[in-house]
């Protein structure tokens, strides 16, 4: 007869990583993070889902947090779909977008619109405040490297202003 | 057509509202105990949850945080209660041996002929002249000890509540931001930001008023101690004043009313202690107002804690976490007391608070409804 009891002791130890979790490394905002911090990330992430042609929000609606894209595909755009739409970009898994809303009350300054079917895990405001509540470290690691991904974007675009100017 | 569309759905609404409601009023003899059990455990849980996260983050085990603070808690009401037992009876104790039914009638009759030589002249004639107010009050007390019995039920009933309530809030601190993630996946992806906000906003509200009602109870709690223990110095002869100052606190988080059912306790000790006292009977609160048994002076002192904390304490403490305008407080406090009774006084003004803090988001839904 089979025992049961050996199976049940090493149940668990060739447990592989979620999808959630795999996603949520490849996101620079939770670079540095430990297994056992991303495993309580990941009681805090909202896991969405959309149509294609749905929208995730609009543009100038007030904004509460970043998503990131486990598959599917969003694309960022101005201007209504009925009339002159410019997009803006075209995300797909892996990417995430959205994330000044983490750190202000600003509306949103473009539309997010899924191109597929599409799953998203929203990160909010309120996940980040109960972050620093609770877990003060993984918050402030969280805040850290929000401030190096927003630094690196203002070099980029200092950059580019620079070469447009210079011509 | 388009105006006919919107007729039939307000009539459609207003028929799916019809029978909501009526559906309520039937099934809500049968349900109201339980919700009232579950907003008790949630504002319960509001209160605690900052000190179980606190811990969590200490010790890094949530299951361990809530058994600890729900023992500390548990362990602070016992104590409270089972010393405050204790005392009381020794007090009772003493006062029966002290007092028999005669020296109380005289006591009676020497107070309301205190009473009545201060009156004035057309009040005193006013007065049933066959009517003894001394014999009639020591009878009614009477009457008040013997039913004392018929209350155990209620006291049965309360400790079941006090249970449910207790192991309700003990499931929803262990479980508190796992229910509150189930409960948003339920919200359809257009309205899930604002949803996240108003739920946000409305935890922030409850918790800070609780949070700053509490420090006030306290505050009140500990001046009263102190206050009571500066007419002790001048002889007041006060006993309990520690659970007379818990009292005086608990009984502040009801405003308006709470404070005058704060005094009750120390003018009921006041009378035991100084009864047959000549000199307490003859007290006068700074050698000119008549003050028997210290009933002024305890008045005063409390009218002094209860300014003190409405005019310095909860301003700073509370501040306008809540900002409900004294009309609505009163408007509130009567609909609550009407409802449920002191129960109802007590949550009326944070269920106000937090329909205020909804009102708020529904108008910003509102404002914001083309960008959802």
């Amino acid at each position: 007869m089979k025992s049961a009891l050996w199976p049940n002791v090493f149940k668990g130890w060739n447990k592989t990583e979620s999808e959630t979790v795999l996603t949520l490394k490849s996101v620079p905002v939770f670079k540095g993070f430990t297994d056992k911090e991303f495993s309580e990330l990941e009681q805090l992430i909202h896991r969405r889902t959309y149509k294609p042609n749905e929208y995730v929000f609009k543009n100038q609606a007030p904004g509460e947090g970043m998503y990131i894209i486990v598959f599917g595909g969003v694309k960022i755009s101005i201007g209504s779909r009925q009339g002159k739409e410019q997009v803006l970009a075209e995300l797909t898994a892996g990417d995430f977008f959205g994330e000044l809303a983490l750190l202000g009350d600003e509306p949103r300054s473009a539309s997010a619109i899924a191109t597929d079917h599409s799953k998203l895990l929203g990160f909010f405001k309120p996940d980040l405040f109960s972050l620093l509540e609770r877990n003060p470290v993984l918050g402030n690691k969280v805040l850290m490297n929000l401030a190096q991904v927003i630094g690196e974007r203002l070099r980029k675009t200092n950059q580019l202003l620079v070469e447009a100017q210079t011509g | 057509m388009e105006k006919e569309k919107d007729y039939f759905q307000l009539i459609y609404r207003i028929i799916i509202a019809l029978i909501a409601v009526g559906f309520l009023t039937v099934i809500w003899p049968f349900i109201s105990g339980v919700i009232l059990m579950l907003v008790f455990a949630f504002l319960l849980t509001t209160v605690l949850l900052s000190f179980v996260d606190g811990l969590e983050r200490k010790i890094k085990s949530r299951g361990l945080s809530v058994l600890a603070v729900t023992m500390a808690v548990l362990a602070s009401i016992g104590l409270f209660i089972g010393s405050f037992i204790a005392q009381l009876s020794a007090q009772a104790k003493d006062f029966t041996s002290r007092v028999d039914q005669d020296t109380l009638t005289a006591e009676f009759k020497a107070l309301a002929e205190k009473f009545t030589s201060a009156m004035p002249s057309f009040m005193r004639e006013m007065q049933p002249s066959d009517s003894d107010f001394a014999s009639t009050l020591s009878g009614f007390i009477k009457t008040v000890l013997e039913n004392l019995t018929s209350l155990a039920g209620v006291v049965g009933n309360f400790f079941f509540m006090a249970a449910m309530v207790f192991i309700f809030t003990i499931i929803l601190l262990a479980e508190y931001h796992h229910f509150k993630k189930t409960l948003v996946q339920f919200i359809s992806n257009k309205y899930f930001e604002v949803g996240l906000r108003l739920i946000f906003n409305v935890e922030k509200a409850v918790s800070s008023y609780l949070r700053g009602q509490f420090l006030a109870a306290a505050s009140v709690g500990v001046m009263s101690m102190i206050g009571l223990g500066i007419l002790n110095f001048f002889g007041a002869n006060l006993t309990l004043v520690v659970f007379i100052g818990i009292i005086a606190g608990l009984a502040n988080l009801i405003p308006l009313v709470g404070p005058f059912v704060g005094m009750i306790p120390a003018i009921l000790i006041s009378f035991m202690n100084n009864i047959g006292n000549e000199a307490a009977l003859a007290h006068k609160m700074f050698g000119v107002v008549p003050s028997p048994f210290f009933l002024v002076d305890i008045i005063l002192m409390f009218i002094i804690v209860q300014q003190i904390e409405g005019n310095l304490i909860t301003p700073t403490l509370v501040g306008k976490s809540v900002g409900i305008h004294p009309m609505m407080v009163m408007i509130a406090l009567l609909i609550g007391g009407t409802l449920l009774g002191p129960l109802g006084m007590l949550f009326a003004v944070p269920t106000t608070g937090i329909l205020k803090v909804i009102g708020q988001e529904i108008s910003f839904v509102r404002k914001n409804a083309h960008l959802l």
